[in-house]
């Protein structure tokens, strides 16, 4: 009996096949938008990070990312206990080549001897880790990054200072990799070599301290007590874990939250009128029709799920090639956007749409059919289109 | 004779509301079918033929009195018990054919099938036996938009029998259609009233098609007219 009401919800379906057509192309348009916005809402809030991020904390200036802190800290930092392993890093910022987005990726000045130690997601040859390591002016590039800009190992890169007023000339000697896709692009290379290029006036600054706990329990903990040891000094820290520390980046932006939520919203409802138009429009040509099959003896409830599921066909329908639409939208912007480097379309959010889909199938048919169906099958038989 | 009584009603009385008017359909309307006539009820517009026909057929309800369809008081069915016994009983035969215009001509015979325990192929072999029945055999899959009118009209008679109701309704089955195509329906209809031993009741303004009926019944103004009355003017 189901096989039957759907094939006939089908063959309903296909009736109009114009307006079926653009009934499942606005709704899928639609959710394509939507399930980008939920692909970046995911990667934003509720992506998890590799396991060693929950042992991660990162320790910045109270005021503001841009003003750093002193080294020394670190080894007041140190001494706190949980404290596995801390490396400083900072923001070189810098022009590789020129200014177009295709050419900026990120730079950090840091201590090549722990960067991998307390980012151990990061996979990199022993052999080249040694060869970063023992060389000034080495630098280690993320595959992902390499791949991008076909970096080759020993190749010269030269990044032009802006926040800090000195050229590096760099040379690539280690290829690092990560298990999740795009968390490696990005370019480490040695603090020392900045710290030696750079002013005295510029010289032991840090812009972040990045901490490996010993113990996720011990996270909270390290944080407070961090903060609590520069109260009193003239530059405060900041300390979180590295996930609410990626997610000020986000909240740089301005409520992000709010605004992808309202945007769903507003798409979703806007599909509802959509396709709640398209099946009112539906239903009205096809009420004598009810009414016929009600004479046959089919009852209300047989014919209401009839059109229902006719609704749920085309939005499914729709929500699938939106779903396709969003999947292959998410891998494009993975590859482009530094910002959505976490970017996939995720099981989750394939289920979420496709469930949207479906209410909004069932939700836009409901009031229609059910107007249809409880209407007199003399009222309907005599109903004039 | 009593066992053999298809249709007793009794005081049907039917108003209904049209915008601001309140209209009365039948009144004080007495009426007996027994088993294998074939009636054809004639009328002016809004004398009441298809509003009785459609109570006959448990697809409406009167305002007041008492109706009896093969032994079964239909008042006293709920919608879903009405219609289980529409499907098994009734036969309806539209004037305007009324055929799922997505359907083919086989599918929409079998559509009343789909509320049976029959399988598919079952399915498919009573549809194609309707079919054969009135005359349609090599169209079965053609949609409606395929077909004349004539064959439409007996798409929908074998979509009516299918499921070999006792009684057929047919509401002006020929008042769409050419002579031709006339002459077809109600030989076909004939067929089964005298053939198959259906009790037919047909509303129609034509006197040609009326002939075709072993009895003829006049409503005017909502009031059956005694048996044997002549026409009204």
């Amino acid at each position: 009996m189901f096989r039957d009401t759907l094939g006939l919800a089908l063959k309903n379906a296909l009736r109009n096949r114009r307006r079926t057509l653009l009934t499942v192309a606005s709704i899928s348009i639609s959710l394509f938008l939507l399930g980008v916005l939920l692909s970046v809402y995911h990667a934003f809030y509720h992506q998890e990070g590799p396991p060693e991020q929950a042992l991660r904390l990162v320790t910045r200036n109270r005021v503001s990312l841009t003003f750093s802190l002193p080294e020394y800290y670190e080894q007041r930092i140190r001494k706190v206990p949980g404290v596995r392993e801390l490396v400083p890093s900072s923001w070189f910022g810098g022009v590789y080549i020129d200014n177009r987005p295709e050419n900026f990726f990120p730079r950090f000045a840091t201590d090549p001897e722990r960067i991998f130690e307390i980012y151990k997601e990061f996979t990199v040859p022993p052999e080249q880790l040694e060869a970063f390591q023992s060389e000034r002016t080495a630098a280690a590039v993320g595959k992902s990054l390499a791949e991008r800009l076909n970096f080759k190992l020993g190749q010269r890169v030269t990044i032009k200072g802006d926040i800090y007023p000195v050229d590096l000339e760099l040379t690539i000697r280690a290829i690092f990799a990560a298990d999740v896709e795009n968390q490696d692009f990005a370019m480490y290379f040695h603090r020392k070599y900045l710290e030696e290029a750079l002013p005295q006036s510029r010289r032991g600054m840090v812009g972040t301290f990045g901490i490996l706990a010993d113990s996720a329990e011990a996270v909270p903990r390290i944080a407070r007590q961090v903060d609590d040891l520069f109260r009193n000094s003239e530059r405060q820290t900041k300390t979180e874990t590295e996930r609410a520390f990626q997610l000020s980046f986000v909240s740089m932006l301005g409520n992000v939250k709010v605004f992808l939520l309202s945007i769903c919203g507003a798409l979703v409802f806007t599909i509802l009128l959509v396709a709640a138009n398209t099946m009112g429009m539906s239903v009205r040509e096809r009420i004598t029709e009810i009414g016929v099959l009600k004479t046959l003896g089919f009852t209300s409830g047989r014919v209401l799920t009839m059109i229902v599921a006719e609704a749920v066909l085309i939005s499914l329908a729709g929500g699938l090639v939106g779903c396709g639409l969003a999947w292959g939208a998410s891998g494009v912007l993975r590859q482009s956007q530094l910002m959505l480097s976490g970017l996939s379309f995720s099981p989750p959010v394939f289920l979420i749409s496709l469930s949207i889909a479906l209410a909004i199938g069932i939700l836009s048919s409901l009031v229609p059919a059910l107007g249809a169906t409880r209407l007199p099958i003399t009222s309907a038989l005599r109903h004039s289109g | 004779m009593v066992n053999d009584l298809v249709v007793e009603a009794t005081d049907l009385h039917k108003e209904f509301q049209r915008d601001a008017f309140q209209v009365i359909a039948l009144q004080d309307v007495h009426l007996t079918v027994q088993k294998g006539e074939f009636v054809a009820f004639m009328g002016p517009s809004g004398s009441g033929k298809s509003s009785l026909l459609y109570i006959i057929a448990a697809i409406d309800r009167p305002t007041r009195g008492r109706v009896k369809v093969l032994g079964r008081d239909l008042l006293q069915l709920k919608e879903r018990a009405m219609a289980d016994w529409r499907n098994e009983n009734i036969g309806f035969i539209f004037q305007t054919f009324n055929l799922i215009p997505v359907l083919t001509a086989r599918e929409n015979v079998e559509l009343p099938l789909l509320l049976t325990h029959l399988s598919r192929q079952e399915r498919a072999e009573h549809a194609a036996t309707a079919l054969g029945l009135v005359g349609l055999s090599d169209r079965m899959d053609h949609y409606p938009r395929q077909l004349s009118g004539g064959q439409e009209q007996r798409v929908a008679i074998a979509r009516a029998i299918v499921s070999d109701p006792s009684i057929i309704l047919a509401d002006e089955p020929t008042g769409d259609l050419d002579a031709q195509s006339a002459q077809e329906i109600l030989t076909i209809l004939s067929r089964l009233n005298r053939d198959h031993g259906k009790t037919i009741l047909m509303v129609t303004h034509d006197p040609h098609a009326a002939r075709h009926a072993s009895k003829i019944r006049y409503l005017e103004k909502g009031q059956l007219l005694p048996e044997g009355a002549p026409q009204p003017e």
